[in-house]
């Protein structure tokens, strides 16, 4: 669109992060280190029934320990505040900080206890006495559709939210004519993202300005929007603070919930508020767990490996609340064929409650399972024609020549060249030696598989999945924005208008300002104006801020540089389109020239000395829409997001066959997210998504039993990759710029995650299918494939 | 994730400890707190008085005393880590001691505590029982003796008395071409295991096994020590090692969990305890090449 046929200075080059700096000496400012003069603490009490009806609270002997101010019940919070926001049109599925008559899953937040310090609270919450009348409960997907299932809300008398069937192409013609189908079933278990920060929040209201004051370790778009409804008060009575650094988050930290309870209590309490969720309260009732999703799939395909047409039906667990997280059924509909030519989808997305923690937005909003199973569909056709599985994909990829390219369900794909990024790994791997060395090590007697994945990161955030599913949301713009300003002394200051959870914002603003400028980016200063004095922005999700935040960066200072020019060529006495700007000052076409620092002053001083009718100061702003973005779906198509980054998997495992515990011997990662920004931050997201990935393929779950209660409830449960599991990465990059940003960039904040699961898992199954075993649930644990060998061998032998 | 209220007091000397041990029934030592302070963050433990040991001269020694090399109840994981008598007359718990936790939760837990806190999976426990370790108590002014195999009762259930404090731990001492073999098994590198296994076996000078001894950890509620004598006064064989080490653990009971099945802690232990054993003597083997 824009790209700058110049070479670049400073955008793809190594330079540090600046945010690194304060987070590597331990000086970042998170939520905690928010003291206000009086603040009270909040501990919660939970309810440890999976769906019981609340008799009675008694608090007395709560309200009468030592520093407690408050004792506060869903039925009291009700009656002040109003629901929080369903994503879907679900009026009856009405959700409270605090449960109201009924806990709706074991762990939920019965009451909010107000103390001196969190101790204090505590001690006071064992003392809140709760008369429960336990009722049925249900935690099992499939169970929770059947007709005689308990309900989760009674009042909306289903627990289905979302039961939407698409058809993209001619599916059923595509089936009949194929030469073959093949049909499986996956399962993506409740894992999340999990960060070293719980959710935090500190509220305060003053009742002379009328104005409530939040500091949170916030991800969330529309987050100040949601609380005044909650609250009921004015969206301009609801200060948010965005200069908090935000200890991780990925998608998880929403807290809308924690601030409507936080922010009520300050306002009735008349003291500031902090919530911090212990890791306790943030595993169980943080409502942060990811999608937990069953995949049913059909594939028809022809004898040369060609896939021709996708069935796919996802159900989704959503817990016990609808919240934003029945979208993240939507958002994969931009990539649903991922980067091959299947010419029709069907897709029926089916999204429903039970007894279990809400579900949140995570890394790639879906699409890290729906990459799993479509990956898992190409494996098998592979192995079901006895074809290499490099092969198959290979004669499915979408070719470098027909970008554009428009997908079944309404997407145009920006760019790609898939063919040279998996010829790239497949080179630096040496396949042909891999294999040799799979082999090797099963003729050593252990297990050894080699996994091949390759996915599509959609970027660039949109919204286009809430109309797509909620047909009275009428979203058609994500927009971010980004304003500079020229002080009287010359220096130059850019907004950032939400917080950042390590994705280095503030580097890449600066970096895109100072490339645009011909500035040094470390000479530019970044803020965060709170919401009140910010421009509209939809925070850091769907892999959106390089090219969002970037793009708005990069047009406001075009804008910029355009009232340089102006204010130069007026004064060099020539046309503004002859003058040309270079490294912050303006030239004439016959060489004579004019400084920044003199142009600086005359557009703050010397009002005589500027173009007629130009407003004094130096300031831009540019509000940007996202690229491809602006209409509402049409016959269930939609363009999803605009960009479209590549990530092609590659990798060997071994698995003692006793023992089970795959081991991860090399591991190959080619990348095209177009161009890049800053290395240094894209590399550690594609090794820290990689890791996440591991976690989701091999250990991580939020597991409940058949009682409805949470089995990983704390690290000894839950069980994150560490150092030791994680392997050495080795990263192969492409570029392919996309023709709809400023530099060609595309997202890479959800890299190595959104394919690191299936190829694990495909790593796995090439390792045991001589067996003729196979996993098909994640996460895959090494007792389960220890036991699935054993049972396995033990046939072979009676066989 | 606040403890429950709680006093705290530092007592200087064994018998103080004791003192108070028998006046305050709701009393727990603290000695690492790798265990216990999150155990009372959760609330899962709720004394009202902590006795932190920690810093008791008595009980942080590392000492050989006869025939067996008796190690102080506080003494550190990472200081026994480094303790060359330790490596060099306990080799089984050199060999276990890098497996517990991580470094720096080594750096504070200590070889006492993860005794008293007899978690079934443990390290030390495990080398206890494997070597017919003692466990010595002191309750008052009486001291007792407990053999380790005696004292794990079950998971963080141990013969000790509410009102005894652990002293210190005595394990015997081997003589000759001693070789030993520790594995282990988790989900990840440290975690609790699934199953573990410990072995130390002596071979005579024509290589043959004279003493062998072998543990199971992770399966059982506590560690659990399998009888081997049969292969002993022979010359290493597979086959009837295996056929041992799985009629005794086909003997014991595991539990399923979230993390395992039964079936597999029994299936691993057994591929461990061979592991283990066939470590111990290729490192026997190479003790006794050197003694000639």
């Amino acid at each position: 669109m824009n790209a700058p046929s110049k070479p670049f200075r400073f955008v793809s080059s190594n330079r540090r992060v600046r945010e690194d700096r304060r987070f590597v000496a331990g000086k970042g400012r998170y939520v905690a280190d928010i003291v206000l003069p009086d603040m009270l603490h909040v501990a919660l009490v939970a309810s440890q029934y999976p769906a019981a009806r609340i008799v009675s609270i008694d608090s007395s002997q709560a309200l009468a320990a030592d520093g407690v101010h408050a004792v506060l019940t869903g039925e009291d919070l009700a009656a002040a505040t109003d629901p929080l926001m369903n994503g879907l049109d679900t009026p009856r599925v009405k959700r409270y900080p605090l449960a109201v008559d009924q806990a709706r899953y074991s762990g939920e937040w019965v009451a909010a206890v107000v103390a001196d310090s969190r101790a204090l609270a505590e001690d006071a919450a064992e003392l809140v006495r709760v008369d429960y009348d336990p009722v049925a409960h249900v935690v099992d997907v499939e169970e929770a559709m059947g007709s005689g299932s308990p309900l989760v809300h009674p009042a909306h008398g289903t627990n289905v939210l979302l039961d939407k069937t698409f058809n993209w192409g001619e599916v059923d013609r595509h089936f009949s004519e194929a030469a073959h189908q093949l049909d499986f079933r996956v399962t993506w278990g409740r894992n999340s993202t999990v960060p070293i920060e719980t959710f935090g929040v500190v509220a305060q209201w003053d009742p002379w300005a009328e104005m409530l004051d939040v500091w949170a370790s916030i991800q969330m778009p529309k987050y100040s929007d949601q609380i005044a409804r909650a609250l009921r008060i004015p969206l301009n009575k609801v200060r948010v603070h965005q200069d908090v650094d935000v200890g991780g988050s990925y998608g998880v930290k929403r807290g809308i919930k924690h601030t409507v309870l936080a922010a009520h209590l300050a306002r009735t309490l008349g003291r500031p508020v902090r919530l911090i969720e212990d890791r306790l309260e943030n595993m169980r009732a943080g409502d942060a767990h990811g999608p937990e999703r069953i995949f049913d799939v059909s594939v028809a395909y022809e004898t040369d490996g060609r896939i021709r047409s996708m069935k796919m039906r996802a159900t989704d667990n959503v817990g016990a609340y609808a919240g934003r997280a029945p979208f993240q059924l939507g958002k994969p509909i931009g990539a649903i064929v991922g980067p091959y030519r299947i010419e029709s989808v069907r897709y029926q997305a089916r999204s429903v409650m039970t007894n279990k923690t809400v579900q949140e937005a995570v890394r790639g909003f879906g699409q890290s399972p729906t990459n799993y199973a479509i990956e898992t569909a190409v494996d098998k056709v592979a192995a079901a024609l006895g074809m290499d599985r490099l092969e198959v994909r290979r004669r499915n990829f979408i070719e470098s020549d027909q970008f554009p390219y428009l997908i079944p369900s309404g997407t145009r794909y920006d760019s790609g060249d898939y063919h040279t990024v998996a010829r790239k790994v497949v080179d630096a791997i040496d396949y042909k030696a891999l294999i040799e060395e799979r082999d090797r090590l099963r003729g050593e007697g252990l297990l050894a598989g080699i996994g091949i994945a390759s996915c599509l990161e959609p970027s660039g955030g949109n919204s286009s999945f809430e109309p797509l599913l909620n047909e009275k949301n009428e979203t058609t713009t994500w927009m971010d924005s980004c304003r500079i300003n020229v002080d009287g002394l010359g220096y130059v200051t850019a907004t950032i208008h939400t917080t950042s959870a390590g994705q280095g914002h503030e580097t890449l603003t600066s970096t895109v300002l100072g490339e645009v400028l011909e500035i040094d980016p470390e000479r530019i200063q970044i803020v965060r104006p709170d919401t009140l004095s910010s421009l509209p922005s939809n925070s850091p999700v769907g892999s959106r801020m390089a090219i969002m935040l970037g793009g708005a960066a990069f047009k406001a200072a075009e804008k910029l540089k355009q009232q340089l020019v102006a204010i130069g060529a007026h004064r060099l006495g020539c046309e503004a389109d002859d003058a040309r700007y270079e490294a912050g000052a303006v030239i004439a076409p016959d060489g004579k020239r004019i400084e920044w620092a003199e142009l600086v002053n005359i557009a703050h001083r010397r009002y005589h000395d500027l173009p007629p009718g130009m407003t004094p100061g130096l300031e831009a702003t540019h509000i940007m829409q996202v690229p491809t973005g602006g209409k509402l779906p049409e016959d269930g198509r939609v363009q999803m997001y605009p960009c479209h980054s590549f990530e092609f998997h590659m990798l060997l495992v071994a698995i003692d066959p006793v023992l089970g515990k795959p081991e991860i011997r090399r591991y190959v990662i080619g990348h095209d997210c177009g161009t890049v920004i800053n290395p240094h931050i894209v590399k550690g997201m594609t090794l820290g998504g990689i890791a996440h990935g591991l976690g989701a393929a091999l250990l991580e779950e939020f597991a409940y039993d058949a009682e409805g209660q949470l089995l990983a409830q704390s690290f000894m449960d839950y069980l994150l990759p560490s150092s030791h599991e994680v392997p050495h990465v080795e990263i192969v990059h492409h570029c392919t710029p996309s023709p709809f940003t400023v530099f060609g960039q595309k997202g890479s904040g959800e890299s190595g995650y959104l394919g690191a699961p299936a190829a694990i898992s495909g790593a796995i199954n090439d390792a045991v299918r001589h067996l003729g075993i196979g996993f098909h649930s994640l996460p895959i644990r090494i007792s389960a494939i220890g036991d699935t060998v054993a049972e396995a061998s033990d046939t072979l032998k009676k066989d | 994730m606040k403890p429950a209220p709680f006093d705290y007091i530092r007592p200087d000397t064994v018998s103080n400890v004791c003192a108070l041990l028998a006046d305050n029934f709701d009393a727990r030592i603290i000695a690492g707190g790798q265990t216990l302070i999150p155990m009372l963050a959760m609330r899962l433990a709720r004394p009202t008085l902590l006795i932190d040991v920690a810093r008791i001269a008595e009980l942080r020694r590392i000492e050989i005393d006869g025939d067996h090399l008796v190690i102080g109840a506080a003494t550190r994981q990472a200081e026994a880590e480094a303790s060359p008598d330790i490596a060099r007359y306990v080799p089984l718990l050199h060999a276990a001691l890098p497996w517990i936790g991580h470094a720096p939760t080594r750096s504070r837990g200590t070889v006492g505590g993860s005794i008293a806190n007899a978690d079934p999976s443990a390290e030390i426990p495990l080398v206890a029982v494997t070597l017919r370790a003692e466990i010595i108590l002191r309750e008052g002014e009486d001291e007792f003796i407990v053999p380790a195999e005696d004292f794990f009762i079950g998971a963080m259930v141990t013969a000790a008395a509410p009102e005894a404090c652990l002293t210190a731990v005595r394990l015997p001492v081997w003589n000759g071409a001693v070789g030993v073999g520790f594995q282990e098994i988790s989900a990840r590198r440290s975690d609790f295991a699934f199953a573990s296994a410990a072995a130390q076996l002596s071979l005579d000078p024509e290589g043959r096994i004279s003493r062998i001894v072998l543990g199971v950890g992770g399966v059982e509620d506590r560690p659990v020590a399998i009888d081997l004598g049969e292969v002993a006064g022979e010359v290493l064989d597979r086959r009837r090692l295996s056929d041992a080490v799985a009629s005794g653990i086909e003997a014991l009971h595991a539990e399923t969990d979230l993390h395992a099945s039964a079936a597999y802690r029994k299936r691993a232990a057994l591929d461990l305890a061979v592991k283990a054993v066939v470590q111990a003597h290729s490192n026997a083997s190479a003790a006794l090449e050197t003694r000639r």
